[in-house]
């Protein structure tokens, strides 16, 4: 995911989701797909990528959880149980066999899930891959005071019963045992079976995260390994500093072993902590023709990139996995016809102007789910373009409508709206000051009064505590793959991970979670499709939160570099198809 | 002398202590909770108490105080179980963010804003003093019109658009300098790479020094030139360069000394807009990022580490103060 200023805005953990993907909708992905070198991709030369942050989020396979990043060590050096395949278009979003040899077979209703390892894979010290390797870099996860940041899911998912496992690192004899149950070995160490609580008909696209990937035990050095983790993919790091990451070729990765990988470069540095206009200026006057901006544009360098034909082969602008909003404390904002009024009150157009309008900014939100997510998307027709009520500007005649009718159906709420004031919980940004404005203008058009807690630091740890949360919370959401078994249970259910409507005493919970449920078993596609669609729609009606807009990003790189496309379930350009003219 | 040097240390031990106390208190009364910036979107109120726990927080600030300053000492050690590592001493703690030891932090980015600080300094006494002098010297004439140009323009513009515009026009359209986001190397393994990689971060802070100095090396200069011990000097037929060298600069830069002294100690805090503008890993840099993140151990290490460097610089200031000027007297 791009650091640009939409991700600011969101701050790093709720970006802090893979992609999204799936059949996508190929009207959304204009210009995705940079163009190819027609001589086709050469091997040799040094891949430079040009980062703004001072270091990645984590390097770390059991830590990490942003899709760029997941992405990018995924193409390089960390390899998976499966992975998705590193082509253009909606073919992108398909799952293949990585280090196993399927993608997965379930059994018992998706509560049971086996994968055998493919054979001649290996570490970077040439240590063959093993089922215990697979299952130790398992264990790591449930260290949750170590083993920070990465996807919860496996914490959820997995049966321990009701012993809570605290990871190898601590003695935890009855939790070892309960996890040595959940997930075991064949005798021939190749195959591993996660025996789960429930069943999780999509359990395998987990497998494209490092939280099950394979670590050796004796190198495992717990925080620190997170400088400098084992290889197992087609290079290893042979620098990390506070300047650079420098990937080498794994002289132990076998091409025989990997169906995905086509490595490229030799060589593969990273550039950490440059200013971003430093970055922008680099790509505009043409001096590193071997970099990639790993980030991307300042907003006030876009039109530099996308007017000028210099970059037309240089550049994409695409559609990002995430879907912004802000969600409603219901507990305590429990009256509907409010939140109602306060969608509708909102000047959506403006905030989008600010953001780049359409072509930079992105559009209008129709739900909860992103259109990236094509096969389970579809607009709500309850919220955005296509419903009976949404105005860009805002529909003001509608909103006061509610307002008036919530003075009467909830007027201890009313009186807290207009007389009290609502508290929006926002992460610091710089674009705070201006949007701000904007909004508590919109919303006093109908008589609601907003006030804004700005917390500069820790702020989902913040939001995400029910004593702290305020009225309304800002955030983002990408789907962690494609499917938004990954989305509206997430975001929905009291079991979710990133709850943060606190929905459960609403009306409609009830029916909602128990739809979920039957969802989540749902090994059809297509009927389990249909049911997100229908959740959403739900979750639309309810206002469970203010949906505001699906966004955008952009991506440059020097004209000696040749392969680059968006790969659709990562969000982010397909790395390891980068080579240099 | 030597008492006198004794004493100063003292006083800087106690000013440390108390530097270190004011710091570590000041960040037990943030608003926020150090363990809940430790686990992102995964943090549940049952991790934080456990990070709370692994981090020492858990224990009274007395405590927290105490394992601290004993750290530097002795070391510390962190974490349980096969997880469980040692920050060897001097040990100023460990950053979980970084994943690293805080002195081994330090230990890296330190030569690179030693490194960038010294070469500047260098060079803005040099300019600063050298047309300080000559616009004093040759007063009211064009070139005294050039050094408040320079002077003008110097004082005037942010190292952030002085460095900006030395690395879009310099590098990246002319490549008169090359472009160089290299890791930093040492001037004892490679001095030509050295130079190249800290001569437009130097350019760009000396810019900015050395208007200044050119201004007060002017100011102090033709003041002096007035004093009646000038007027002596002359009077006894000595050369113009003698009379300038011995006699007016001695007295009219002594007190540079301690504006250089200074500006140098802050330097050495960290160049923050020029080490982000030409990515250099240096302190200021580093400084930057730990506050951005929260990340206490990394903002107390390198307080305490700027009010270490200022209190010593006072010092080797006060001591060059009396070499320089013969009315001072110490002991």
């Amino acid at each position: 995911m791009s650091k640009l200023s939409q991700s600011k805005r969101f701050g790093r953990a709720a970006i802090a989701t893979s992609v999204a993907a799936g059949l996508v909708v190929s009207g959304l992905m204009s210009s995705s797909i940079g163009t190819a070198n027609a001589a086709g991709p050469k091997t040799g030369g040094t891949l430079i990528l040009l980062e703004h942050t001072p270091k990645l989020d984590h390097l770390d396979p059991s830590r990490i959880y942003t899709g760029r990043d997941l992405a990018f060590e995924n193409s390089f050096f960390i390899r998976t149980l499966v992975a998705y395949t590193p082509v253009p278009g909606a073919a992108g979003a398909g799952l293949v066999a990585d280090l196993a040899t399927n993608t997965g077979v379930p059994s018992n209703e998706a509560k049971t899930w086996k994968f055998t390892l493919r054979p001649g894979t290996t570490f970077e010290d040439g240590a063959k891959i093993t089922c215990a390797d697979v299952k130790y870099g398992v264990s790591r996860v449930f260290a949750t005071d170590i083993i920070t940041d990465g996807p919860a899911y496996l914490q959820q998912w997995l049966d321990l019963g009701k012993v809570e496992y605290k990871g190898p690192y601590a003695k935890d004899t009855a939790g070892q045992a309960a996890f040595d149950k959940a997930v075991t070995c064949s005798a021939d160490n190749r195959t591993i079976t996660f025996n789960l609580n429930k069943s999780v008909a999509d359990f395998n696209y987990l497998g494209t995260y490092g939280v099950i990937s394979p670590i050796q035990a004796k190198l495992d050095k717990g925080d620190a390994y997170d400088l400098r983790p084992q290889a197992t993919g087609p290079y290893k790091i042979a620098e990390n500093t506070t300047n650079q990451l420098k990937l080498v070729r794994n002289k132990k990765w076998s091409k025989a072993s990997d169906p995905i990988r086509t490595p490229y470069p030799d060589e593969v540095i990273m550039k950490f902590g440059l200013d971003e206009q430093v970055i922008d200026q680099v790509f505009l006057n043409d001096t590193m023709w071997n970099a990639v901006n790993f980030g991307g544009p300042l907003p006030a360098n876009k039109d530099a990139f996308f007017q000028d034909d210099k970059f037309k082969d240089r550049r994409i602008n695409t559609s990002d996995p995430y879907s912004r909003y802000l969600a409603f404390n219901v507990k305590k904002m429990p009256c509907l016809e409010i939140r109602q009024a306060m969608y509708l009150s909102r000047n959506s157009k403006a905030i989008l102007d600010y953001a780049g309008g359409s072509f930079f900014g992105g559009t209008y939100s129709t739900g909860s789910i992103s259109p990236l997510l094509g096969l389970d998307y579809t607009p709500t027709k309850v919220v955005g373009p296509g419903s009976a009520d949404f105005v860009a500007t805002g529909n003001v005649v509608k909103a006061q409508e509610l307002m008036d009718k919530a003075k009467t159906s909830c007027p201890a709420d009313h009186k807290k709206a207009t007389v009290d004031g609502l508290v929006i919980d926002v992460s610091q940004s710089s674009t705070l000051q201006d949007t701000i404005p904007i909004n508590t203008a919109a919303w006093a058009r109908v008589g609601i009064k907003v006030t804004y807690n700005i917390i500069k630091s820790g702020y989902y740890s913040t939001v995400l505590n029910p004593a702290k949360q305020n009225d309304l919370s800002n955030s983002g959401w990408g789907a962690d793959w494609a499917n938004a078994s990954t989305v509206i249970p997430e975001l929905f259910t009291l079991e979710g991970g990133f709850n943060l409507s606190q929905n459960g005493d609403d009306p409609a919970y009830k029916e909602f979670k128990a739809a979920v449920d039957v969802a989540m078993k749902t090994t059809d596609r297509a009927k389990q499709a249909a049911m997100w669609k229908a959740l959403d729609k739900t979750a639309m009606e309810r206002m469970w939160i203010l949906p505001t807009n699906y966004g955008k990003s952009q991506y440059i790189w020097g004209k000696g570099v040749g392969g680059a496309f968006f790969w659709q379930p990562q969000g982010t350009l397909a790395w390891g198809k980068l080579y240099i003219k | 002398m030597i008492n006198y040097i004794s004493r100063r240390l003292l006083y800087a031990a106690v000013i440390l202590l108390l530097v270190s106390m004011a710091v570590y208190a000041i960040f037990q009364f943030l608003p926020f909770d150090p363990a809940a910036l430790t686990c992102g979107k995964n943090c549940r109120p049952n991790l934080i108490a456990a990070n709370r726990v692994r981090l020492g927080f858990d224990k009274p600030l007395w405590e927290q105080y105490w394992l601290f300053l004993s750290g530097i000492f002795v070391g510390r050690d962190y974490g349980v179980g096969s997880a469980a590592f040692t920050c060897p001493a001097p040990s100023l703690g460990y950053s979980f963010r970084q994943n690293a030891c805080v002195t081994d932090l330090i230990q890296q980015a330190l030569p690179v804003t030693l490194s960038l600080a010294i070469g500047a300094l260098i060079l803005w006494l040099i300019v600063g003093i050298g047309l300080g002098i000559l616009a004093a010297r040759f007063k009211d004439s064009p070139i005294d019109t050039g050094s408040t140009i320079f002077v003008l323009i110097g004082t005037s513009l942010p190292t952030f658009v002085t460095g900006l515009l030395l690395l879009i026009y310099l590098t990246l359209k002319n490549n008169i300098i090359p472009l160089n986001f290299d890791a930093y190397v040492s001037v004892f393994d490679n001095p030509s790479k050295f130079f190249m990689y800290f001569l437009l971060p130097w350019i760009t802070l000396a810019f900015a020094f050395s208007a200044i100095y050119t201004r007060y090396t002017r100011s102090a200069v033709i003041e002096t030139s007035g004093e009646d011990y000038i007027r002596t000097a002359w009077a006894k037929g000595l050369k113009s360069n003698v009379v300038l060298r011995k006699h007016t600069l001695r007295a009219a830069l002594a007190p540079l000394t301690t504006l250089a002294g200074l500006d140098f100690a802050g330097l050495l805090g960290g160049a923050i807009l020029t080490e982000t503008i030409f990515n250099l890993p240096g302190l200021g840099r580093m400084s930057l990022k730990a506050v951005n993140d929260f990340d206490l151990p990394v903002v107390l290490a390198t307080t305490l580490l700027a009010a270490t460097i200022v209190v010593v610089m006072n010092l080797i200031v006060d001591l060059l103060y009396a070499v320089l000027d013969p009315r001072v007297r110490v002991g």
